[in-house]
């Protein structure tokens, strides 16, 4: 496997009595990138998390972080020294106060940032004697990304991070991860259901469906690959088969065929006209749809 | 910092604990006068196994040493520190104590989670065991009586040594259940079903864990129970080997 990726897998399974949640997974996140994790419920983000953590074995393929493998104990302790997560329920100790968890937090990572500490105490407004289990679920997301953050981590794994904070709130959280990004040169892999926040945030995308990854790879090639291709007959729409490669779905509507390809239009393009319609128009797609094409694409 | 995480898990139940046997030891202490001014009622001629017990019952009460090792040490220490076991064993492991998968983000071996966790316990249950155990030659020469403090620590360190077997069973339960309840009650009803099998079925206390609890041996020999000693810390380290070995192959 290549050192210059931070995450990577190759064929990783996972299997829960019987049950795959992952079914050879490959998936590569370069240094210093914010990747976005994209997947429908159940689709094995949470589970390809936890691999990578060491929280979870895998029943098959190979799992690197940080150039360490995550099914080895001694590594994986490793792999989270130099490692942040948030879980996506941020369950932490009910009966310590904010003050006690950031202390116990602290001693575990000698690269502990006092200053962002300071920096996110303030920020997001938090009651240093409040026992956790008093907090709102808002308060314990901003507690936990606030630990997670000032790790000194290389990496930051971070499940749904954004979930049960106010639009304000997420916004500031945003911000707060592509601004450690650019000032720390660390990498963040995030699962969002928001997909405008990987939008609005990532540089590259994974999209994962049913434990396999479906699209994945920098967010503007992407979204330079995937385009619409929609063709206008002067009838009915002919029941036409495109062979043009990077073709992922065909719908024919009355007088219109829509195609959706991820591999540019040329090729499709190409093809239509030798259908003679009336007018061939290419328009680009949005990371929502790409993500709604491609999961449809595996039902 | 585990060690604090792990105090902050089972501390009700340990504080809790001590206080209850603190009580229980002092009573027992300053009971003894008004016991001792009723013995000569206790009847003597009732037949069959009922009247064995009373009159060894009786029997142990005419000297101080033998009454503290009757009601402390085999009766009311050897249920309290089973019971405390038991509690102190299923407290607070990764599944039900909240916080799981930080726990788990920490930089830090399943192994050296669980060490840690047992390290407490024990710690936990050897004071719940000693602190009260001493309590008893501090207070004896308020009622004019004395008990050494040598027989004290030597009866709880063979009550501890047998009691880590059932926080060992209910630590290793608590690596396989999720649920809280589980672990205590499957701890609880063996030690219930060891105790009956004890009272009903073993007669040498060599033999049994309980007697083993108890320092039978030493109390009516002056023998240490070497063998039972030995057997009950392999059993407890078997224990803690198997916990430590599902805790590994555990998905969370």
């Amino acid at each position: 496997m290549a050192e210059s990726w931070v995450i990577e897998t190759a064929a990783l399974r996972k299997s829960y009595d019987g049950v795959e949640a992952l079914r050879g997974l490959d998936l590569q996140v370069p240094a210093g990138s914010i990747c976005g994790f994209l997947g429908r419920n159940g689709a094995g983000k949470t589970t390809t998390m936890k691999i990578l953590l060491g929280m979870v074995h895998p029943t098959g393929g190979q799992a690197r972080v940080l150039g360490l493998a995550a099914e080895s104990p001694r590594d994986s302790v490793e792999i989270r020294r130099r490692t942040a997560f948030v879980g996506e329920e941020k369950d932490l100790y009910g009966t310590m106060t904010v003050e006690e968890i950031v202390r116990f937090t602290a001693a575990f990572f000698p690269r502990w940032r006092d200053d962002l500490q300071q920096r996110y105490l303030r920020k997001f407004e938090l009651p240093l004697n409040r026992k956790i289990k008093a907090l709102s679920r808002g308060m314990r997301t901003k507690l936990s990304l606030l630990l997670a953050l000032c790790r000194g981590a290389e990496l930051l794994l971070l499940d749904e991070p954004t979930s049960g904070l106010d639009p304000a709130m997420a916004e500031d959280v945003l911000q707060a991860l592509v601004a450690q990004v650019a000032n720390e040169a660390i990498t963040v892999f995030f699962s969002s259901h928001q997909i405008a926040e990987v939008d609005q945030i990532a540089d590259r995308v994974a999209i994962i469906d049913r434990g396999r990854a479906v699209v994945a790879g920098d967010l503007d090639e992407l979204r330079e690959r995937f385009c619409r291709v929609r063709i206008v007959f002067d009838g009915d729409a002919p029941r036409a088969s495109f062979r043009a490669p990077g073709v992922e779905r065909v719908q024919r509507d009355g007088r219109v065929l829509t195609i959706l390809s991820s591999r540019g239009a040329d090729a499709v393009v190409e093809e239509a006209r030798a259908l003679h319609p009336l007018s061939v128009d290419v328009d680009r797609v949005t990371l929502k749809e790409i993500f709604l094409e491609s999961a449809a694409a595996e039902e | 910092m585990l060690w604090y995480k792990s105090w902050l898990d089972t501390r009700w139940r340990f504080l809790i604990g001590l206080a209850l046997l603190l009580c229980s030891a002092a009573a027992t202490v300053l009971t003894y006068p008004q016991l001792v001014k009723l013995l000569p009622l206790v009847p003597t001629n009732i037949q069959g196994p009922l009247g064995q017990r009373i009159r060894e019952s009786a029997e142990l009460m005419r000297s101080y040493p033998s009454f503290v090792w009757s009601n402390w040490f085999r009766q009311n220490l050897s249920e309290g520190a089973t019971l405390f076991a038991v509690l102190l064993g299923t407290a607070g492991l990764l599944s039900h104590s909240g916080g799981a998968l930080f726990t788990l983000s920490l930089p830090v071996s399943r192994r050296r989670l669980l060490g840690v966790r047992a390290a407490a316990g024990l710690a936990e249950l050897f004071v719940l065991v000693l602190v009260p155990s001493l309590l008893i030659p501090l207070l004896s020469p308020a009622i004019g009586e004395r008990y050494g403090a040598g027989a004290a620590l030597i009866h709880s360190v063979c009550l501890f040594t047998a009691a880590s077997v059932f926080f060992s069973l209910a630590f290793l339960l608590s690596t396989i259940y999720s649920d809280v309840w589980r672990p205590l009650l499957i701890a609880l009803a063996f030690a219930i079903v060891l105790a009956l099998v004890d009272q009903l079925l073993l007669r040498s206390p060599a033999q049994s864990l309980f007697g083993v609890m108890r320092g039978e041996t030493y109390f009516r020999a002056g023998r240490l129970p070497w063998e039972g000693l030995v057997a009950s810390a392999a059993v407890s380290a078997a224990l803690f080997y198997g916990a430590v070995v599902n805790f590994a192959r555990r998905d969370f």
